[in-house]
């Protein structure tokens, strides 16, 4: 599936009428899927291994005088293949009904609505009373999971996606399918909680609403959220993500399949990422602490003094950055900093140097930084190479009397924030560019500038993941409007003028990565 | 907690190796445990062949709940399996399970009788119509060619049996 071999020779075989092209090898369903042809199907994911337990996919194959499932059958070549003809409508009509049958067509109390295979496939072929007279078995519900899942065994139609990618990816098998028959559903082993590292995923791939996600269900109906592709900032790794909004913020973040970062998944810690950005989690105000007296201020203002001060002091004054933020920003602050400020004491805060090189084998790396590559990349290129005892020997002695840190974004990946905000608050004059609030920082009584800065969500830029792939992303949504991004807050630094460019609806998807497709739970499931 | 025999360890071990896929020898190992088990398996006995077999204990939990000749409640000594299916059920066997039952001391199917000697479970079609009416004594041949007064007789023998041991 999506293997990077070149090689395989290709087959030529007929969908519909209409001339295709794959890998030999492939199945029939994956000849649809790469080429955008729908299907219906619940239990095929390109992902996983096949299981042909839904028998949703079915197609007439000519010459073959009963329909067969597209998910388990291989292509040969010249194969003419149809899912549009009558018989097979009528069987994906039945198939949907036996899935139907002990359904309790709950859709308005479910959280799935709006993005379920069984309400697309249901306008589709189905659109009938259903012919089934028997009461419905009654199965357990609300049943926790884990931590981050809930399942609903009623809704469920037993396509075992969820098991096998517990099988297959993470390697954990918590999931099984227990009982026989109408009984059947799925569960954990003597009720042991669902607790592996990527347990959200199976919420993405359940077709139904039989398993949510305890963060994100009842809390928005999804026909009221947008969304718009960006990347994961929650690692080195940058999985390619959507993140789903509107007017309030954000609510979830999704994965979007990219062979060469991420595959179809993401992690559980890079769900949560969204949280910070969000308005009651962010830094306001613009606040200048001087002399005992507190200015609040729009963050523009704060900026145009600060840059007012800060021009020419040399290398009295110091920059900490730290991996958060993009090459753009990167380089307009250190070019600031050499030229219009004029000091090399640029410093690198490295928020977890002990476990920065550390990988699950899967996706999570260690290192909690979307761009520590770009930022070694600019500093190497600025020939600034700095060691952070020689920034703390120099607030102690004097010799730097201004600190300037601009981040850390997500504040929660810097477990050492507090000790950090102690020892760069012994410098005369500290200002701190940063997203989040933090009551610390706020509690400050010396000489100190807090300037509130957007998030990756609110700003172009280009991110260097730990394999060195430069991923670009564009503004998703503004949640903080007069937050700055470093590039503007450098503009003001310089007395220059913002020329307001604002998120525009349906702006060009961004370019993240190459060899990118549409999962098909990330856009309409069940169909794509 | 549950704990295979040194004997039945080695059983499940050689059936590791009997099949192509490990997951092949889960119905077998399930049988031997819950032999040892007194006729049931429950959490532990799963949770000890996972770790023997090196098999995720979720997918033998699949095993034995799908398959019905894996109990998941403590049975008497003896578990009377009585068909009821059409031929069996034709020639009475579901009133001979009805006055085994009773002579056994036994109110509602799937119970442990008092004297912790039997368990009755009506179960469908063993493969042996012509020999109807016909149960199975836990994992014994057949008992074949019944009638109500040799049903019943058999319920005492078993219990005089069960007591002699």
């Amino acid at each position: 599936m999506h293997s990077s071999t070149t090689n395989v020779p290709m087959v030529k075989i007929q969908v519909n009428g209409q001339e295709v092209e794959v890998k030999e090898g492939s199945t029939i369903i994956e000849a649809f899927y790469q080429n955008k042809i729908d299907i219906a199907h619940y239990c095929w994911h390109p992902g996983l291994s096949v299981a042909g337990v839904c028998r949703l996919c079915m197609v007439e194959i000519e010459g073959n005088p009963r329909l067969q499932i597209a998910c388990n059958t291989t292509v040969t070549p010249g194969m003419r293949v149809s899912n549009v003809s009558e018989k097979v409508k009528d069987a994906v009509k039945w198939g949907l009904d036996f899935h139907l049958i002990n359904h309790p067509l709950d859709c308005p109390i479910c959280d799935q609505a709006g993005e379920c295979g069984l309400q697309d496939q249901y306008m589709k072929y189905g659109r009938n009373d259903s012919k089934m007279g028997e009461a419905k078995v009654k199965k357990h519900k609300v049943v926790d999971l884990g931590p981050r899942v809930v399942l609903d065994s009623e809704r469920c139609i037993l396509c075992s996606r969820c098991v096998r990618f517990c099988d297959e990816v993470p390697k954990t098998s918590e999931l099984g399918i227990f009982n026989r028959g109408d009984r059947a559903e799925v569960g954990t082993f003597d009720g042991k909680p669902l607790t592996n590292k990527y347990s959200t995923n199976v919420v993405d791939i359940c077709p139904v609403g039989a398993l949510t996600s305890r963060d994100f269900r009842f809390r928005q109906r999804v026909w009221f959220l947008k969304d718009k592709e960006t990347i994961c900032t929650g690692c080195s790794t940058g999985c390619n993500v959507k993140a789903y909004y509107n007017k309030e913020g954000v609510f979830r973040v999704k994965p979007v399949y990219n062979a060469a970062v991420n595959g179809h998944w993401m992690c559980d810690d890079g769900r949560d990422i969204y949280k910070f950005v969000n308005r009651e989690n962010r830094l306001i105000d613009a606040k200048l602490v001087s002399g005992g007296k507190t200015e609040h201020m729009q963050p523009m203002e704060l900026a145009k003094r600060l840059g007012a001060t800060l021009k020419g002091q040399g290398a009295s004054v110091a920059l900490v950055l730290t991996g958060s933020h993009s090459v753009e920003e990167y380089e307009a602050i250190v070019s600031y900093f050499k030229n219009d400020v004029g000091t090399t004491q640029i410093y690198h805060w490295i928020n977890n140097p002990d476990t920065i090189d550390s990988f699950d084998g899967i996706l999570i790396r260690g290192d909690k930084n979307p761009n520590t590559k770009g930022l070694i990349e600019v500093l190497a290129k600025n020939g600034v190479s700095t060691q952070w005892k020689s920034l703390t020997d120099s607030i102690g002695t004097g010799a730097v009397k201004t600190v300037v840190v601009a981040g850390p974004e997500n504040q929660a990946l810097f477990p050492d924030m507090k000790v950090k905000i102690s020892e760069l608050s012994k410098a005369a004059k500290l200002v701190w560019m940063t997203a989040g609030k933090n009551s610390e920082l706020e509690s400050l009584t010396g000489d100190v500038a807090l300037l509130p800065l957007k998030t990756y969500v609110e700003k172009p830029g280009t991110f260097v993941n730990h394999a060195g792939l430069r991923q670009k992303t564009q503004p998703v949504t503004s949640i903080v409007p007069g937050a700055l991004s470093l590039v503007e807050a450098v503009q003001l630094f310089r007395g220059e003028e913002l020329v307001a460019k604002p998120v525009q609806e349906g702006e060009k998807p961004n370019e993240i990565g190459k060899g990118r497709v549409h999962n098909e739970f990330t856009l309409t499931r069940g169909v794509w | 907690m549950f704990k295979l025999s040194e004997e039945g360890l080695k059983y499940v071990k050689s059936e590791l190796t009997r099949y192509e896929t490990k997951q092949s020898a889960i119905i077998r190992s399930l049988y031997r445990a819950q032999d040892e088990n007194g006729g049931w398996v429950n959490h532990d006995v799963i949770s000890h062949l996972s770790e023997v077999m090196e098999i995720p204990a979720a997918q033998i939990e699949e095993v034995a709940t799908f398959y019905t000749m894996f109990n998941q409640k403590p049975v008497g000594k003896y578990h009377i399996q009585v068909c009821c299916t059409l031929t069996c059920g034709m020639m009475g066997g579901r009133e001979l399970c009805d006055a085994m039952m009773k002579e056994a001391g036994c109110k509602e199917m799937g119970d442990v009788s008092a004297d912790g000697m039997f368990t009755f479970s009506k179960v469908e079609c063993l493969g042996s119509c012509d020999t109807a009416p016909m149960l199975q004594i836990n994992r014994d041949p057949y008992t074949e060619n019944l009638n109500m007064e040799k049903g019943l007789q058999l319920v005492r023998d078993l219990r005089a049996r069960g007591k002699g041991h």
